[in-house]
């Protein structure tokens, strides 16, 4: 795959979304970027019935620590959501350099990869490839 | 003639008279005759008997060739001493016989005298009590051997007897020196003078039933003293029964174990105590672990993501060509700062609680200092409509850090407070109560709720909010808990999503 027609970041960050949008338009390799603050939002929106021809993201950048329902939360949650509807790629994008998190990231089958922020070009390139 | 002739007759009649006392002699007895030196001159069949001598072995011998050497020099001195002075010895001699053997005879030593009334002979006339000395010997035997073990059991141990009801008949002087009463104060008495009360019915009645039907009891009694002193004893009941199998004494033998069963005590109390410092080491151990890992999950979550961020804005700026957008993106960098300069002040907050181990105590009164805590509420409670209701259960103060405590109250009472229903006007139980040696502290709201299932493990957690509210900061709970642990104390909380929570705080070490 050399583009991604739709993204999403789930981060409550907003400064954090800001700048890593910034990131993602200077490669040039993303259509679209759907933002959603919290796992909550998110996790609705894979819940609900979508248009005809709209698809779900083909890649998420997840964050972990959020309000209300966080990146761990939300992906207790989606585990039970039917394969059908799971298309997307999921990268969680944390600022945590714990290995606990990085391990217990890479045990969930839904997870791709874990990313330690800040996502810069490069990490967007590794992305690519993984997919 | 006639005289003569009578005179013959009569002593024809004499002769056989003699003659048949001496048959008679021969019969029964072992007779042997010795001359003045003690060299024999005559023996009877029963000698050789007895001797296992052949007479001719015996005659012109030494009488002292059945000598057995048992009797002592002085014995056998005064028995020389007494027939050589012309009278009759009586007595009890063990002789050897040829084959070594020894048999013992009752002997009587008869003097003949000659007309200077000097013994010319001794005729010893003896009859065998062999038998009868084994027999003497035997019990004198057994006798002194259970002497022997009396005097045994009286120096090793504290013996006392009581008939089948436990009226002591019998102690020893070690029964006396422990149980510190005299023996008269003893005999007599039932044995129950030394109960000391420590065992149970059960065990007592067992004791009972195992001696009553005559079996040995065996164990440690707990016994008291006459000056109130405690005293342990390894004991042995051994019933003594009668023709008809029923006990009617018993002998207790103890011996005293006092100084084993303290020492046994003190080390049991010991490992408590070192089991008990174990377990508050290990627990605060696990906490301090515990702790470290969520301090270096807030290091990881919370003072890094500013850091990405700031370092993020610093790379952009560098990149841009445009002022405009450098000085718009100069602008994003103060606030993360800020944020940054908060979340650091918080955690360097909690750490100064977690440090403060040598924190006073305080002697807080729980109604006085409710109240001031409420007081500064008083305005959100009247605009909310809201029911404060404190229960105290009879307990006034409580042990703790003032400013802990003020802090704690103030955040659970505000939380109920914040998180209020929109449905209902609030109602919230203060209640303490005390649990063991605790002091329990709950907060109860009808407020949103938590749903637990969800948000259990993050509950008191830096930075972890579970409702959407502006003042809602993820820093309360996380400092409560971290004041309450530091105290050794305990939280938790009970919630049902739209009913309403209960937070519970545990104050440790309040009552003796």
């Amino acid at each position: 795959m050399n583009r991604i027609k739709t993204l999403a970041i789930v981060d409550d960050d907003r400064l954090f979304v800001m700048l890593t949008k910034k990131v993602i338009g200077q490669t040039g390799l993303v259509d679209n970027i759907q933002v959603y603050e919290s796992g909550e939002e998110v996790l609705d929106y894979y819940n609900s019935t979508l248009e005809p021809g709209v698809e779900f993201p083909e890649v998420m950048f997840l964050d972990l620590s959020m309000p209300i329902m966080d990146g761990w939360q939300f992906l207790e949650r989606y585990q039970k959501i039917p394969a059908e509807r799971k298309k997307t790629k999921i990268f969680i994008a944390s600022s945590s350099i714990s290995p606990d998190d990085i391990s217990r990231a890479k045990a969930i089958d839904e997870v791709t990869d874990f990313i330690i922020k800040p996502i810069t070009a490069e990490k967007i390139n590794e992305v690519m490839r993984k997919i | 003639m006639e005289d003569l002739l009578l005179h013959t007759e009569e002593l024809n009649k004499r002769i056989k008279e003699i003659s048949d006392y001496k048959y008679a002699l021969d019969e029964s007895s072992i007779v042997a005759i010795t001359d003045q030196k003690g060299i024999i001159t005559f023996v009877n069949e029963n000698f050789c008997k007895i001797s296992k001598y052949s007479s001719e072995e015996l005659i012109g011998q030494d009488h002292r060739i059945i000598n057995s050497g048992h009797h002592a020099k002085e014995f056998i001195k005064n028995l020389w001493k007494t027939i050589a002075n012309g009278k009759v010895w009586k007595g009890e001699l063990k002789n050897k016989a040829k084959d070594g053997s020894y048999y013992w005879v009752d002997t009587t030593i008869v003097p003949f005298l000659n007309h200077q009334g000097k013994p010319y002979q001794y005729v010893a006339i003896r009859s065998d009590i062999t038998e009868r000395k084994r027999g003497e010997e035997e019990l004198k035997k057994t006798v002194k051997e259970i002497s022997d073990y009396k005097h045994a059991l009286d120096e090793s141990s504290i013996v006392a007897i009581t008939n089948q009801k436990g009226i002591i008949t019998h102690v020893n002087e070690n029964f006396c020196k422990i149980s510190r009463y005299s023996r008269q104060e003893l005999i007599g008495q039932d044995h129950r003078i030394i109960n000391s009360g420590y065992h149970s019915k059960d065990f007592i009645k067992n004791l009972w039933h195992t001696i009553a039907n005559g079996k040995v009891w065996k164990g440690e009694l707990k016994n008291k003293a006459k000056d109130g002193t405690y005293y342990w004893v390894d004991t042995t009941i051994i019933p003594f029964l009668n023709h008809e199998g029923k006990p009617y004494q018993y002998v207790a033998i103890r011996s005293d174990i006092t100084a084993r069963k303290k020492g046994e005590d003190e080390i049991r109390r010991i490992n408590e105590q070192l089991e008990e410092k174990v377990e508050s080491r290990t627990h605060a151990l696990e906490l301090r672990n515990r702790q470290l890992v969520d301090f270096c999950n807030i290091v990881s979550h919370n003072l890094r993501a500013p850091l990405v961020n700031i370092s993020m804005l610093v790379d952009f700026i560098q990149q841009s060509n445009s002022v405009e957008e450098q000085q718009s993106l100069f602008g994003e960098i103060r606030p993360v700062i800020d944020h940054l300069n908060e979340v650091f002040n918080e955690l360097v907050e909690s750490i100064q609680v977690r440090q403060d181990i040598e924190v006073a105590l305080d002697k807080i009164k729980l109604k006085e200092c409710a109240d001031r805590i409420l007081k500064g509420f008083e305005s959100q409670i009247k605009m909310y409509n809201a029911n404060v209701d404190i229960k105290l259960h009879g307990i006034k103060t409580v042990l703790f850090p003032q400013k802990y405590f003020d802090s704690v109250l103030l955040n659970l009472i505000s939380n109920a407070l914040k998180y209020k229903s929109p449905d209902r006007n609030p109602e919230i139980a203060i209640e303490f109560k005390r649990c063991d040696k605790s002091l329990v502290l709950s907060v109860t709201d009808n407020g949103l709720g938590i749903d637990l299932d969800m948000h259990r493990d993050n509950m008191f957690k830096i930075r972890k909010i579970f409702h959407k509210h502006p003042d809602a900061k993820g820093f309360g709970l996380f400092m409560t808990k971290t004041q309450i642990e530091a105290m050794g104390g305990k939280i938790w909380v009970e919630s049902k999503p739209k009913v309403g929570s209960t937070f519970y705080v545990e104050f440790v070490n309040q009552f003796k």
